[in-house]
């Protein structure tokens, strides 16, 4: 017999499938994508160790900003 | 019957004592989804992003199995004066330091080339830790407590996620005039005292952190919660598949884990910075120009924006997190069985809320719980200490608000 279930199982798949979807529109529509199709002069982020960054984020340090006007 | 294991009180679901029921249906769909998207990193994306997608997966499954949640460990120090989950916690940053700072301090000799999570200290990384960590309270889970929750099926936790999206979001239009706030570059432990002293400085902070977590619990109860020595309640075996793993075993497993996305990635494990980008890429979806943010101009985020998620590493391990965390659930026939109870008010208002000061403080602070304090610790970065300090300060407070949301502090 079947326990109980607490969920719908075509919602959990439609959920899957959205998300699934979302994922190949943003990679159809990505510069990785016309890369990969063998689009020259696409820059991507490969390797994204930014070395020049002062944070995981990609921040610039404090130091090397510029004030900003009336500062 | 369920019955909740003693790790409940320290994370945010737990599976059952009594051997579980596998949810075939819930396994199957995950592992099938889990070879589609793995697949689909494997053509279009480097082969190390294959690696992370699965290192995601093992820390979604160590989280779920070990209820290795953040937030809760807090929460019941600070009300019930029980340390056994913050203590946990002072033991996974113990491990994690033992087994990054030595390979930090010898790259070179390695050869490796990584780089540990540090970030700048000022007034930026203290309004935002402290805003993280008042939403954490709020939100019901912390930024990995969010996401393998979510992976679990829980449906207010899919609330806090959307809003810690969109406060993401917002938190990359604010952070340049953060960063123009009073501040000072990164400071590294690791760069001042070498590997052998930033260990001994590190180790020394946490054990005092735990011996005085310990006295206080002692004072309280007159003993401390043995949570961190106890051992499986079934066989080995049947407790590494099915869950309800000593909170040890997260512990080991989550430094370990990390370790293996510093070696693989370059750099440590982190999870915030995806949910701004899937937000600013929802954003341009719709036509607005983020090449005006400021954010968005600077060289990794706005590469990120314009390349695909797969190859976007703290994405695809997010991913990967997700999918473990329904793997682990389905295993332990536990899945969505945390949203029986239905939605009131003061949930949904409490996840929005805490969802939307937990996205928009994780971005001003350089990171959640896991980018900036697990990995900044790991890293012996200065700012993963002021990030765990000024977040416990936001949840104390916190948690006197929850009971006004109707929500337990239990």
């Amino acid at each position: 017999m079947n326990a109980i279930r607490d969920y719908s199982r075509w919602r959990i798949i439609v959920v899957l499938l959205a998300m699934l979807a979302a994922i190949l529109v943003d990679h159809l529509n990505s510069s990785t994508f016309a890369r990969n199709s063998g689009q020259a002069g696409v820059q991507t982020s490969y390797s994204q160790l930014d070395d020049s960054a002062c944070a995981p984020c990609g921040a610039p340090c404090p130091s090397s900003r510029e004030p900003s006007p009336g500062r | 019957m369920a019955s909740t294991t003693p790790n409940a009180a320290y994370g945010a679901e737990s599976p059952t004592v009594d051997t579980p029921r596998v949810d075939r249906f819930i396994v199957g769909l995950t592992l099938a989804f889990a070879v589609i998207l793995g697949g689909l990193i494997y053509l279009e994306a480097p082969t190390d992003r294959v690696w992370l997608f699965l290192i995601g997966g093992g820390l979604g499954i160590s989280l779920y199995h070990a209820a290795f949640g953040f937030t809760a460990g807090w929460r019941r120090f600070v009300v019930h004066r029980r340390s056994g989950g913050l203590r946990a916690q002072l033991v996974l940053l113990g491990i994690a330091t033992v087994l990054f700072v030595p390979v930090l301090g010898n790259l070179e000799a390695l050869g490796v080339e990584a780089s540990g999570a540090v970030a700048p200290v000022g007034l930026s990384l203290v309004v935002g830790s402290f805003m993280f960590g008042f939403g954490m309270q709020l939100g019901g889970g912390c930024g990995s407590g969010t996401l393998f929750t979510v992976g679990a099926g829980n449906r207010r936790m899919l609330i806090t996620l959307a809003f810690f999206i969109v406060g993401s979001v917002l938190g990359t239009f604010h952070l340049p005039w953060w960063l123009d706030q009073p501040g000072f570059d990164p400071v590294s432990l690791l760069a001042h005292l070498g590997v052998g002293g930033a260990v001994a400085v590190q180790l020394l902070a946490l054990g005092a952190l735990a011996w005085w977590l310990m006295r206080l619990e002692r004072r309280r109860h007159g003993g401390v919660d043995r949570v961190l020595l106890k051992g499986p309640d079934r066989s080995v075996g049947a407790t590494l598949l099915t869950g309800g793993w000593p909170l040890m075993w997260g512990a080991v497993a989550l430094a370990l884990l990390n370790l293996a996305t510093l070696l693989m990635a370059g750099y440590p494990w982190g999870i915030t910075f995806a949910f701004a980008l899937w937000g600013a890429k929802a954003l341009g979806a719709v036509g607005v120009d983020l090449s005006q943010w400021e954010f968005w101009t600077w060289d990794y985020p706005s590469l990120a924006l314009r390349d695909s998620v797969l190859v976007n590493v703290v994405s695809v391990m997010d991913f990967g997190l997700l999918l473990g965390a329904m793997l682990a659930a389905g295993l332990a026939g536990r899945f969505n069985r945390a949203s029986r109870k239905p939605l009131d008010l003061g949930g949904v208002s409490s996840a929005v809320i805490g969802g939307l000061v937990m996205g928009y403080g994780a971005r001003l602070a350089f990171g959640c719980n896991i980018g900036a304090m697990f990995s900044g610790i790991a890293s012996a970065s200065l700012h993963g200490w002021i990030w765990f300090a000024c977040a416990f300060v936001g949840s104390a407070l916190a948690i006197r608000l929850r009971p006004r949301f109707g929500l337990d502090n239990g």
